[in-house]
């Protein structure tokens, strides 16, 4: 009978460590048909993880393929990516005042932290990257940072992701090849704006490199780039800055004047138009100067539908190439949509694409808050658990919605010469490729040599 | 006797909780309550007036009854869940003390005609959270409360001696109370802040229905009972006020000020579509002293589809809470045992079904389905006194699901509480 009890408890015991040895400590989060042993994220800036004009440790640390990473493995080391000190490279923008409005670049500038990593980033997105660098591109702006040429054998981004042997790869490309038309209000063919075969043929041959590398994909399309506060903050007729709403003359708003005339609904003013509305240009006498805006301020209705134009056949072309290779589709083109126009509810609080009340875009009015990241990292882990099977949990927006500040503003003296600073200006210029910024270049970053 | 019920009525208008499927409250008699609310098919205490009227048609004397529902909640959670609250989050409501008034007269004005007054509460919630300003749930509701007395005068026909009908006009005089945080992206921090408060209270106002029931005492051994209560609608009319909350920067404080209309009574809407119910009881007679009666409730839920909040003179833009429940049922099996002339036990089950559909479950009313337990005593001398205690166990609810369009807010909701009842009668 003692034998027979036991025995009894013997196999109770062995059947308790049965199931128990199935369920690691911390439980590892199932990745359906997706593996993500080995993780390479392709991009631009904004799968870089930058922020207000800037490329910053303390929200790269959080960039959206950081976080798909600690989803869907659970670890929080073993993601590489180029991260930069305080206050950035270029430096970060911050908030100085609201009345009047002046947002400036923090004084100094970051160092590379990352730089001795003796393989090639899993984060390799590439601030100002369009398409054809993915393919194309070893050097130049923050390639250097990235990519580290001559070191790494002048490859490009997308060799060195295909030379880790990646098992997952996530790539969102193509934001800059309408960005730069958008927010230098230049639209030319071939320099601020990619055509489309030219497009098809760099993705194309990108998605099918990847895939025959025999990684799976996550791939996100491009977000309406006339949807964000860059573009849509300022209105075509002049505002009143003590209550910032439109001025009212004989009864109607008073039109700001465009390059080619009286503007009119559908053509954007953008943030960088603030500089010249301070001193009365674009104002119509005798309120202002009379002096039209010049051309790279004013986005017009007709640059508009060009743009959105070849933003529809780019996104045509990504769903297609997409699609034919199986790869789990982000739309975040729809997410954009929404944020612009019903706004997003996150537990009370309603995110709108506005400017700097928004809480979804930075202070250079193009990229995400880290909040703003972190809801793109969810629309992939929901595309990544729809297409392959997954049940990978969505990132907390707690601590993006509460934390602390990821690019501190600080109440100071404003300088007076409208939103952005002339500094400020430049650095902007710089990373969005605009094509007057090869004249008035902010200082690039240093590269470091190499630890080996 | 008025005078009292008056009383009662004043002192019904107080909080009242949600515990019983979605903010309906069954407990309007200690008697009914000690065997779980099946009760239709028996009907055979003033309570009648709220589970069956048909009883009041076989009333032979008068009856006053006066009773409290204490209500003391003992466990009411949360637990968040990613995206948003996220796995570190938590709140926990005020735990309720809340008692319920209950009054019911009943009197024989013929063989044939009877008439009755009743007052309770059958609807009702407070869902109530502490340290507010710090809840994940605040810009959705630190406090939500709609309150309710039920005016119920009835005749009663006395249609043979064992079959009763009666009808009865429903006076549902009701108020509520919102309140929540408001947040803004503070552009210097970039972060949610607390920006004000809005607390919205709508004027204390009556919507009209009716009920109808039937009662055939067929025999020794068997009984059986249906009864039916109307929709009410009310329309609420209030005001809402907002205060303001300094966030710490002197900037962007003063254009928050500049845009929002603080400190001012702005008058507001909204209405709520209180459903239908119907029960149906049989009573089985197993011995001369053992009963059993099972019920069936069924509760038209529907008609709460969303709440629309609007304010007429635009100064805040309209919003709407949806919620899209579905018809709800609940069962209930009571026991009773007449151990002498003067002493009864009582026992009951129910299990409720929540109305609420996962993606409407928030902090305003978190409802789940309930499982309750039920122990009642009755004592008959020169007057009679009951008394009952119900253990009611909310299945844990979790969301994951939210509307499109609607706020997410992803989590666990955890409740039991514990509902004594008293009624005394004379």
């Amino acid at each position: 009978m003692h034998r027979n009890l036991s025995k009894i408890a013997l196999v109770g015991l062995a059947l308790a460590i049965a199931s128990t040895a199935g369920v690691p400590l911390f439980a590892q989060p199932n990745t359906g048909s997706a593996n993500f042993g080995t993780y390479v994220s392709l991009g631009d800036s904004l799968t870089a993880g930058f922020i207000s004009g800037g490329l910053i440790e303390t929200v790269q640390v959080n960039s959206y393929p950081a976080l798909i990473y600690q989803q869907a493995t659970a670890k929080t080391t073993g993601f590489e990516q180029p991260l930069v000190t305080p206050p950035g490279i270029p430096a970060i923008l911050q908030l100085r005042s609201l009345l009047p409005l002046s947002i400036t670049p923090a004084a100094g500038q970051g160092k590379p932290a990352n730089i001795g990593l003796a393989r090639p980033y899993n984060n390799l997105g590439i601030p100002g990257s369009r398409v054809h660098d993915l393919v194309a591109t070893t050097t130049g702006g923050l390639h250097d940072l990235i990519l580290r040429n001559p070191a790494f054998h002048n490859t490009t981004a997308l060799v060195q992701a295909l030379s880790q042997h990646p098992t997952f790869v996530t790539l969102w490309i193509g934001n800059n090849d309408v960005l730069a038309a958008a927010t230098s209000g230049v639209v030319i063919d071939n320099v601020t704006l990619t055509t489309v075969a030219s497009f098809q043929a760099d993705f194309t041959a990108a998605v099918q490199a990847i895939t025959a590398s025999g990684a799976k994909l996550a791939i996100a399309n491009i977000p309406d780039v006339t949807s964000i506060p860059f573009v849509t903050t300022l209105p075509p007729v002049l505002l009143n800055p003590a209550t910032n709403k439109p001025v009212i003359f004989n009864g109607k708003p008073v039109p700001l004047i465009g390059p080619h005339g009286l503007l009119g609904p559908g053509d954007h003013v953008l943030l960088t138009a603030a500089a010249e509305l301070a001193k009365g240009i674009g104002i119509p006498a005798p309120l202002g100067t009379g002096q039209p805006l010049t051309d790279d301020v004013v986005l017009d209705a007709q640059e508009t539908a060009t743009i959105e134009a070849r933003l529809a056949a780019f996104n045509g072309i990504i769903a297609s190439v997409g699609n034919q290779v199986g790869a789990a589709l982000v739309d975040t083109n729809s997410l954009l949509k929404q944020l612009a126009t019903s706004g997003i509810d996150v537990g009370g609080v309603t995110f709108t694409g506005a400017f700097l009340t928004g809480g979804v875009f930075s202070y250079d009015g193009v990229h995400p808050t880290p909040f703003g990241y972190a809801f793109v990292a969810n629309a992939f882990i929901d595309a990544i658990n729809a297409k392959f099977g997954a049940q990978i949990p969505e990132a907390d927006l707690s601590p993006f919605m509460f934390g602390p500040p990821a690019s501190g503003g600080v109440l100071a003296a404003s300088t007076g010469a409208g939103i952005f600073t002339d500094q400020a200006v430049r650095n902007l210029g710089w990373i969005f490729n605009w094509p007057q910024s090869s004249t008035t270049p902010a200082p690039p970053p240093r590269r470091k040599h190499r630890g080996h | 006797m008025l005078a009292a019920l008056g009383a009662c009525a004043l002192a019904a208008l107080t909080a009242v909780p949600a515990h019983a499927a979605g903010f309906a409250i069954f407990e309007q008699g200690a008697k009914a309550q000690g065997m779980a609310g099946a009760f239709t098919a028996q009907a055979d205490d003033p309570s009648m007036l709220f589970f069956n009227p048909g009883g009041l048609g076989l009333v032979g004397k008068s009856d006053f009854s006066l009773g409290l529902t204490e209500v003391h909640g003992t466990k009411a959670d949360f637990h968040g869940a990613a995206p948003f609250p996220g796995p570190n989050a938590s709140g926990q409501q005020k735990l309720l003390e809340q008692p319920l008034p209950h009054a019911y007269w009943v009197l024989p004005i013929t063989n044939t005609w009877k008439f009755g007054i009743g007052l309770n509460t059958p609807f009702g919630l407070t869902t109530e959270w502490k340290n507010p300003d710090q809840f994940p749930g605040r810009y959705l509701s630190t406090k939500a409360a709609i309150r309710d007395i039920d005016v119920n005068p009835t005749l009663g026909w006395q249609i043979t001696p064992t079959m009763g009908l009666g009808i009865g006009v429903i006076a549902r005089v009701t108020d509520l109370e919102l309140k929540r945080d408001i947040p803004a992206a503070d552009p210097f921090t970039q972060s949610i802040v607390n920006v004000g408060r809005v607390d919205l209270k709508a004027d204390t106002k009556t919507g009209y229905g009716w009920d109808i029931g039937f009662l055939d005492r067929y025999n020794n051994s068997f009984s059986w009972g249906v009864a039916y209560r109307s929709r009410v609608k009310v329309d609420y009319t209030g005001s809402a006020t907002l205060t303001q909350l300094p966030t710490g920067n002197p900037q962007f404080d003063a254009i928050v000020a500049a845009q929002t209309p603080f400190n001012q009574k702005l008058p507001v809407k909204t209405s709520i579509d209180f459903p239908d119910m119907a029960n149906l009881g049989l009573a089985f007679g197993l011995s001369p002293d053992l009963l059993l009666e099972t019920d069936v409730y069924w509760m038209g839920w529907t008609s709460f589809k969303e709440v629309n909040i609007t304010f007429p003179d635009g100064q805040l833009p309209n919003s709407t809470i949806p919620a899209n429940w579905k018809n709800a049922y609940s069962y209930r099996a009571g026991l009773r045992w007449t151990t002498s002339p003067t002493s009864q036990w009582r026992f009951g089950y129910v299990y409720d079904q929540t109305p609420q559909p996962e993606e409407a479950v928030n902090p305003l009313l978190p409802d789940a389905n309930r499982n309750g337990l039920t122990l009642g005593y009755g004592w008959t001398g020169a007057h009679k006194f009951d008394i009952a205690l119900l253990y009611l166990d909310f299945a844990k609810r979790s969301r994951h699901k939210t509307f499109a369009g609607d706020a997410t807010f992803s989590g666990t909701y955890d409740t039991k509480a514990l509902l004594l009842g008293a009624t005394f009668t004379w």
